[in-house]
């Protein structure tokens, strides 16, 4: 079962990836939430959300699908769910 | 297509390279606005060298010349089009036709893209494009667009040309230099999600 500590864990990981984006303004990362989302809060390009997702399998040392792109959404908390699954997912393999 | 030019077309997908493909059998788009004539070098995941001649079409109520914005687009067709689907048949060992039912091909974003020449009508010019990225359908493309002199054979000339040269643009220097291109970046979108754009 997911836990609170696993999210905070993972967003605190996640803030280290998007302090790395070039095209993230530092100033939007203040405040963060797992229901902030990238493209309407954060004015991120929705070609960058790639290159985070590039970013995010480095970090956690995980492997995302084409698949797992594709049904990913543009909040935080869309993310984190997405990289609990695909941890639990490497695990049960 | 015949069974056999399938069966031949299946193998240069999973073992071969663009160079001898006839654009319009890759790219799902055309005629009109197919803007590469030939593939003359392609390492299938570093980068590629095509040419394409302007056409009357092309010039028409613009003074003769090409214009920068289908330079652009003509440098995106000879790279991450062609050579995302490219890789792209290849992962799902299919070919270029099978694809159009699953995906949109676009055309996403470009950074900085600078004009240093120009190209007119009986002009001849090559896009040289190297992958920068590629990973869940989507590929950004960095490169050159060069004049090509006057007579060149350029099947001969890229005959032997390798990744190291690519990545340096080391190329005679009777070619022109007409523009720098930077992140050009496509992706093979799902139908589905495409639609809901609209």
């Amino acid at each position: 079962m997911e836990n609170a500590n696993e999210r905070k864990e993972i967003l605190d990981g996640l803030l280290e990836v998007l302090r790395t984006v070039r095209t993230i303004d530092p100033a939007r990362l203040e405040g963060v939430t797992e229901e902030t989302d990238f493209l309407t809060d954060m004015n991120t390009p929705s070609t960058e959300l790639i290159n985070i997702a590039a970013k995010v399998e480095q970090k956690f040392d995980i492997e995302f699908e084409d698949e797992d792109i594709d049904r990913m959404g543009s909040k935080v908390k869309d993310v984190i769910d997405l990289i609990i699954m695909v941890k639990e997912r490497g695990a049960n393999k | 297509m015949t069974e056999e030019e399938r069966a031949h077309y299946f193998d240069i997908i999973a073992n071969g390279n663009l160079v001898g493909i006839e654009p319009s059998n890759l790219l799902l788009h055309g005629p009109t606005k197919r803007l590469i004539d030939t593939y003359h070098w392609h390492s299938p995941n570093k980068g590629i060298v095509a040419s394409y001649s302007p056409k009357e079409r092309d010039v028409e109520d613009h003074f003769g010349i090409f214009r920068g914005v289908d330079q652009v687009e003509a440098f995106a067709q000879a790279t991450i089009v062609s050579c995302a689907t490219f890789l792209q048949c290849r992962k799902e060992n299919c070919l270029p036709d099978a694809l159009r039912d699953k995906f949109v091909p676009a055309f996403i974003s470009i950074g900085n893209v600078s004009f240093q020449n120009y190209l007119e009508l009986g002009d001849t010019f090559i896009s040289i494009g190297n992958i920068t990225f590629w990973k869940w359908r989507q590929m950004v493309c960095d490169g050159h667009i060069y004049r090509v002199p006057k007579g060149l054979d350029l099947d001969d000339y890229f005959s032997d040309f390798t990744e190291e040269r690519l990545l340096k643009y080391d190329i005679s220097s009777d070619f022109v230099k007409v523009a720098e291109l930077h992140d050009i970046t496509g992706r093979a979108i799902l139908i589905e999600h495409f639609n809901k754009l609209a």
